[in-house]
């Protein structure tokens, strides 16, 4: 256990000087590996933490990704025989519960993660221990959700999981129960990811740096924090009756004890219509710092696309109820939902509106990264279009839970969030890693997945348009129409499309793998960027920065770099990168303390599946799994966030102390 | 690493793990004893823990330059609070089971800490340095108990004004509260520099007060509606002989789990029974019900006489030969009344020998026919 | 913007719109674009604008963006102009899209409250959901010669040009009620009566399927609207008013009332059935299956779906002459029912040999502890090949 530390003599009354012991009492000693499995078990750094969210996110992409092929393979054909009606119900919950929860959110994680603090010259997150405690919370989350598979069946009642068919009588397997106790473990994740982010972005931004200085990518990855901060709780509480009902026979959602299925209706879609925008905003925030990069001009109107995500994000919880037009709220509730849904697409056609005009009389480098932050504008400018189709509500009563709701959020996911992301990895990858992702292999990989994503989704319109309702273990050709384009020949076309995407996705898995395989190293400031993150070395060293900049402009590292002719009104490059490094490292801070690894948070974070593997199957399994959280807790507690430096074992000869970050 | 006390309790501990398994698989597998032995396991790893934490106490293993006998003593609370504790269980034990728990948790709670405190003055001979070890250890525990206190007592005290006083006042309380909590919290936002004590005292005078009203509600009862409410369990109401109570909620179609599922109201006025059927403008005397289906019929009386609506839903067999007919009742009410009415009708209109009515005993000639398909 | 850029964009707006019509299927069953009654036709009036003016806007984003591209690309050029943006500009493009979208929403709003009216009802149908078949109610309504309450499934009849109002609900899962050609859908919610407005301009069957995922079978829970003329539905009226014959003795029909008695009859009701004993076989499914409801079979054969309107009982040929009949003479065809020469016998034995073999349901005996024993859909029920052939029989004189 943690070590309490050496007390400070306070001198100077009368009696005798106190004296105070000095050595340290308790059993355990830190966590002292930087190489090796430990140091990444252990870590508490915000960038190791980021790499992890992202692998994790991507393990599940994949997983998500061939849960989608079947589906697809499913209903390649009518009358489908690859899945059974029970695994395909399984299937499609688990596709849209990895993709949204356990992909397209942790991945986002990951970039906030890693490129926040550097964003906004800082040395880490305001709680790192805590940091490391939603990593390993949603890591937990995740595989336990995913072991109902092996344990009975995985959930079957659709991601939103409606009542009264989520209930222990219409879904007697442990599907929904693993499915909402890993969501509980995982949605501790985005608590304490956004109230570590919005204490980090509003506290420890470099001087000089006010909020509309700051990148565009930490400004909307604070509106998503805040998203999450009043979103979580609603979906806790739903889950939480949800549990209750399954596990201890309550009647939240029972009819024939008085209750109103609608009611879990509302507390999901509470959460689930701003959690749409949570998934949105960060890759929206990506393109906004990757456009401008290769556009070699700031973003256009900067506050507007500032102002128009704080926008999205307060309008977003006034629109949950359109995903209700059919479930009989009546005509005042859904024409004031109709309208303020309506109302949201302004604020989000002004950031299409500012990323193109971005785009215009810019200097365009069409890199891998620019590839997909355009095809996201035009992919992205399809799917909103066909939202607002949908905001009109008695159009809505057409196309609701139709495949032109499909074809609808996977041009919202994929072709907005999904692509955004991809952006990043192209764009950031050298910084993360020191090496650059094959361009060239890139671009190939752009072009299969914008292929493969419109063959797969764009049919669904057609098909949703003309009566194919979503969540269909078989479709049957005497609803096919006639034709050649009959329905059946576009779920031919969707399901080759899923393996053009897929293929796609491949493509950018090899791309990885040659690159880390490549001796390459990237240039340290290969796009000509223009926020903070640039400014010191690839990959970052673990405090970040030699010395915290002081901030004077939006685009500050750009602003560094060059100048603008008086005269003439033309920029000159007045510094290169290395320079702009080598200066901060002559100068760097004499003493840099990081934070401290700990045991405690995976300690932690591994404690709570033992609870909920106890309310499935055996109470005293859980009040063991309690216990173990309560002793968690208290480790924790004890410990100080920062070790002193007698807590670790003396450097070997040679070696620098292992806590106190080199100093070049 | 482990020391002799941790040695003991992690001993203690795998014990009572191992009994509660044996007891399982051998006594009696009903949990409940098992569940206690693992109370006991998950007490004795605590205190295993907090021994291996604190070396057995023995704050000066290393310490060799802490000289003997320079204990800072300073004044506590927890003997006082220990007797208080001790009073409250032999009270308790005679006069009323919350005051013995009330006592035992107060000396249960008071001997950690003054254990603790001990253990701490005698750490060093620096006060602080003491003071922070103390904290150290049993902050943990004490911040999240002291929250969830004071939040309980508040939360708990507002809800019993809420509950005692008039519905409309009621409205009124809240919106003045939030109000002034606004307000407040505004004030201290805009004057930083409030001197803490005047911050502190505030809220601790708005916690007691707060406090002491929910005591004086709580002694106060609920408000008589809410009372009536309670005795008149209001949606299983089914009697149809001597009326046991007179209190009911007058307008039973305000209740929003009903507006959007009445299948019909039934409306007595003028002597003469008529139905209105959801989404038929017209006025009918039959109305169709699906069956295997609760339906609910809201019943409105607009006579000047008490009535109830009664409905007859077929027979049962109670015995072999003897059946009895079903009936399904409103209470009696007054006019400009309604009350609902919901039951399930299992089978068709057929299987009946007499069709399924909604009548007002004592008014001849006028009923609802029920018709199931 | 130019005048080139507009003829461009006018041009690929039409293109795309062109390509998008003609990529679509012809006479799919549930097309949502292709309305056949009055309420199904506001719905399309108001969205037609909207996907138009949705396209025009997609198209003009498309090509500003391509011209983007091709025109900015770096050939070398200086350094852009660091501007960070026109306010002017910025405003106008919020206040644009802002009115265009209160354009949108002042007709949204009023098409949402005439889809909403129930004072002009002429005719009201229960419309009860339930895992995985619909029960269609008809209370009695003697202007339409409904003189007591008509109970049928699978497939709903309504008279053409009459406002018919639907009052749905559930015995168990929220399921939704969609007939594309006839109006959008509306969730029937267990302990929630709601009401969906329904009118045909002229007689055909109008197909339609469950959009509420309802569980296990949902892909199987299918419905069809079959529109008849007046005189038509008046005719439909007085045989569904009929009870069914008992077939003649001595008969495999007979034979096969004695199975239906024996097996069916604990859940599924044939009015006029009567027991060995004189008395009327009354069905109990409330003591067998969880919803508490089975279909009714008196008028089985003058349906001609079975099993949640997912499998034909017509043959494939007569199938096609009656839904490819003209809207003169459907309502002939459909009030012809199915006769012997038609009858689907592949299927039909095939769901009495093992029906969950067919359609998923819960029926396994040996997983029925959290629903106390009862079934969620049709179990198997062992018949044998001889039993399964009588029961034919018997069930083809349902007419």
């Amino acid at each position: 256990m943690a070590i309490i530390e050496q007390p400070v003599t306070t001198g100077g009354i009368a009696l005798a000087a106190p004296v105070t012991p000095t050595k340290a009492q308790g059993g355990f000693r830190r966590p002292v590996s930087t190489t090796g499995w430990k140091s990444w078990l252990f870590t508490v750094d915000h960038k190791k933490l980021g790499i992890m969210y992202g692998v994790m996110a991507m393990f599940f992409f994949l997983l998500g990704g061939i849960e989608a092929v079947m589906i697809r393979m499913q209903l390649a054909a009518p009358n489908g025989k690859v899945l059974s009606a029970s695994v395909y119900n399984q299937m499609f919950t688990m596709h849209a519960t990895t993709m949204v929860f356990l992909f397209v959110m942790p991945m986002a994680a990951a970039f906030a993660n890693y490129f926040v603090p550097l964003q906004i010259g800082a040395r880490d997150v305001a709680f790192p221990r805590m940091n490391a405690f939603g990593f390993w919370c949603i890591l937990g989350g995740g595989i336990f959700i995913n072991l109902s598979w092996f344990l009975g069946g995985a959930a079957d009642g659709g991601w939103f999981m409606y009542a009264p068919n989520s209930g222990p009588i219409f879904s007697p397997s442990h599907g929904i129960d693993f499915w909402t106790l890993g969501l509980q473990i995982a949605g501790i994740a985005s608590l304490t990811g956004a109230i570590n982010l919005i204490v980090t972005v509003l506290n420890m931004r470099a001087p000089g740096m006010s909020l509309m200085k700051m990148p565009v990518f930490t400004w909307l990855t604070l509106v998503v924090q805040f998203l999450l901060l009043f979103a979580v709780p609603v979906i806790t509480v739903a889950l939480f009756l949800l549990s209750f009902q399954r596990n201890f026979g309550a009647t939240f959602f029972d009819v024939s004890a008085g209750a109103d299925p609608l009611l879990w209706q509302h507390l999901f879609w509470i959460f689930g219509h701003p959690e749409v925008y949570i998934l949105i905003l960060p890759s929206f925030g990506i393109i906004s710092e990757v456009l401008p990069v290769f556009a070699k001009k700031p973003l256009f109107g900067y506050p507007f696309v500032v102002f128009s995500g704080a926008a999205i994000g307060f309008v977003g919880w006034g629109v949950w109820a359109h995903h209700m037009f059919a479930s009989g709220l009546g005509p005042v509730s859904v024409a004031v939902f109709s309208i303020s849904t309506m109302a949201i697409a302004i604020p989000t056609g002004v950031k299409i509106v500012n990323w193109t005009l971005t785009l215009w009389g810019g200097k365009l480098r069409f890199t891998a990264a620019m590839h997909f932050a355009i095809g996201l504008i035009v992919l992205f400018t399809i799917g909103g279009l066909s939202g607002v189709t949908h905001s009109v509500a008695p159009s809505d009563t057409q196309q609701t839970d139709t495949y032109y709701i499909v074809a609808h959020f996977h041009y919202v996911l994929f072709g907005g969030a999904v692509f955004g992301l991809f952006s990043g990895f192209y764009y950031w990858w050298p910084k993360m890693f020191g090496k650059t992702l094959n361009e060239k292999l890139g671009k190939v990989n752009f072009w299969f997945m914008v292929i493969g994503m419109n063959m797969t989704f764009g049919p669904m319109h057609i098909l949703g348009l003309q009566g194919q309702p979503r969540r269909m273990y078989q479709w049957t050709e005497a609803r096919a129409g006639e034709g050649f384009f009959n329905l059946a020949f576009w779920n031919r076309i969707a399901s080759i499309g899923s393996l053009v995407l897929s293929f796609g996705i491949l493509l950018f898995l090899i791309n990885v793998v040659k690159t880390s395989r490549s001796k390459e190293r990237a240039p340290l400031d290969p796009w000509d960027a223009r926020t903070l993150e640039w400014m010191t070395s690839s990959p970052p060293k673990e405090h970040n920065f030699d010395v915290i900049p002081t901030v004077h402009h939006l685009d500050e590292f750009f602003h560094r770099k060059y100048e603008q002719d008086p005269v003439t009104h033309e920029y000159k490059q007045i510094a290169t990168a290395e320079e702009i490094l080598a200066d901060q490292e002559a100068h760097a801070d004499k003493h840099i303390h990081m934070p401290s690894p700990s045991y405690w948070p995976i300690v932690l974070a591994a404690s709570l599946p033992v609870i909920m593997i106890g309310v499935i199957y055996s109470i005293p399994v859980a009040i063991l799994g309690g216990i173990f959280t309560v002793l968690a807790m208290f480790g924790w507690a004890l410990e100080p966030s920062t070790a002193p430096e007698s807590d670790f074992d003396p450097p070997a000869s040679g070696e620098s102390t292992k806590e106190l970050a080199p100093l070049v | 690493m482990f020391t002799p006390g941790s040695k003991l309790f992690l001993g203690l501990t795998g014990f009572a793990v191992a009994v509660s398994v044996i007891y399982v698989a051998l006594v009696d597998n009903s949990m409940g004893g098992a569940v206690t032995l693992l109370f006991i396991a998950a007490g004795t790893a605590l205190l295993a823990g907090l021994t291996l934490f604190n070396r057995d106490g023995d704050v000066a293993v290393g310490a060799t330059d802490a000289p003997a006998g320079a204990e800072q003593l300073t004044a506590s609370l927890w003997p006082l609070i220990a007797t208080v504790g001790f009073v409250g269980i032999v009270v308790g034990l005679i006069t009323h089971p919350i005051v013995f728990l009330l006592g035992l948790i107060a000396l249960l709670a008071a001997g950690v800490e003054w254990l603790v405190q001990s253990w701490s003055e005698g750490a060093s001979s620096d006060n602080a340095y003491n003071a922070s070890i103390r904290g150290r250890l049993l902050q943990p525990i004490e911040f999240p108990v002291l929250a969830l206190v004071g939040l309980g007592v508040v939360i708990l005290s507002f809800s019993r004004v809420m509950l005692a006083v008039q519905r409309e006042a009621g409205a009124i309380i809240f919106i003045g509260a939030g109000a002034v909590v606004l307000l407040v919290g505004t004030l201290f936002a805009l004057k930083p520099n409030l001197k803490k004590t005047l911050v502190v005292s505030v809220c601790v005078i708005s916690a007691v007060g707060v406090a002491a009203s929910g005591i004086a509600a709580a002694s106060n009862g609920k408000r008589a509606e809410l009372v009536a409410a309670n005795a008149e369990d209001h949606f299983s109401h089914k009697d149809c002989g001597e009326e046991k109570n007179a209190h009911f909620d007058g307008t039973a179609q305000g209740t929003i789990s009903l507006r959007s599922s009445v299948d019909a109201t039934v409306e007595l006025r003028d002597g003469k029974l008529i139905a209105h059927e959801l989404g038929i403008d017209k006025a009918t005397q039959t109305i169709t019900l699906t069956k295997s289906n609760n339906a609910t019929i809201i019943f409105r009386n607009k006579d000047n006489k008490e009535a109830r609506l009664t409905a007859y839903l077929g027979t049962k067999a109670v015995q072999t030969g003897v059946v009895e007919e079903v009936l399904d009742c409103t209470q009696m009410i007054g006019k400009g009344h309604e009350q609902a009415l919901t039951f399930k009708i299992a089978k068709p209109s057929m299987a009946s020998v007499k069709p399924y009515t909604l009548t007002v005993p004592g008014l001849e000639g006028q009923s609802i026919e029920i018709m199931v398909p | 913007m130019s005048t080139k850029i507009r003829r461009i964009t006018a041009g690929i707006s039409g293109l795309a719109a062109t390509a998008f019509l003609a990529s679509c299927a012809k006479n799919a069953p549930q097309d949502t674009w292709q309305p056949k009654g009055s309420n199904a036709r506001t719905i399309d009036n108001l969205q037609e604008p909207v996907f138009a003016i949705a396209g025009v806007i997609g198209v003009i984003v498309l090509c500003v963006v391509v011209y983007c591209v091709i025109k900015f690309r770096d050939r070398g050029q200086a350094m852009p102009e660091q501007t960070h943006g026109k306010p002017a500009l910025e405003i106008g493009m919020t206040i644009l899209p802002a009115l265009i979208l209160a354009g949108v929403g002042v007709f949204t709003f009023r098409t949402v409250f005439e889809l909403a009216k129930t004072s002009d009802t002429q005719m009201v149908v229960n419309v009860t959901g339930q895992q995985w078949w619909w029960e269609y109610d008809y209370p009695a309504q003697v202007e339409l010669g409904i003189t007591k309450p008509i109970i049928t499934s699978g497939q709903m009849i309504i008279p053409v040009g009459t406002k018919v109002l639907l009052r749905e609900t559930s015995r168990d899962v929220i399921h939704s009620y969609w007939i594309p050609a006839l109006n959008g859908k509306r969730d029937a919610v267990p302990g929630r009566v709601q009401t969906l407005r329904i009118d045909a301009d002229k007689p055909g069957i109008y197909a339609g399927q469950c959009t509420e995922f309802c569980g296990l079978s949902h892909a199987n829970m299918r419905m069809e609207t079959v529109a008849l003329s007046k005189e038509d539905f008046a005719a439909w009226v007085a045989n569904q008013l009929t009870d069914a014959k008992s077939p003649a003795d001595k008969t495999l029909a007979k034979e096969g009332e004695g199975v239906f008695l024996n097996q069916c009859v604990r859940c599924h009701q044939v009015n006029g059935l009567k027991k060995a004993d004189g008395t009327p076989a009354i069905a109990a499914p409330d003591e067998n299956v969880w919803a508490g409801a089975a279909p009714n079979l008196t008028h089985l054969m003058s349906r001609n779906t079975f099993a949640g309107a997912s499998w034909d009982l017509l043959s494939q040929k007569c199938r096609a002459d009656v839904w490819g009949a003209s809207s003169e003479t459907v309502g002939k065809k459909y009030l012809a029912g199915v006769s012997e020469a038609c009858l689907n016998q592949t299927d039909l034995r095939r769901w009495l040999r093992n029906a969950p073999a067919m359609k998923p349901m819960y029926s396994d005996p040996t997983k029925l502890t959290p629903t106390n024993g009862k079934y969620r859909g049709m179990p198997n029920l062992g018949l044998t090949e001889d039993d399964i052939d009588k029961l034919v029989a018997y069930l083809s004189t349902l007419k």
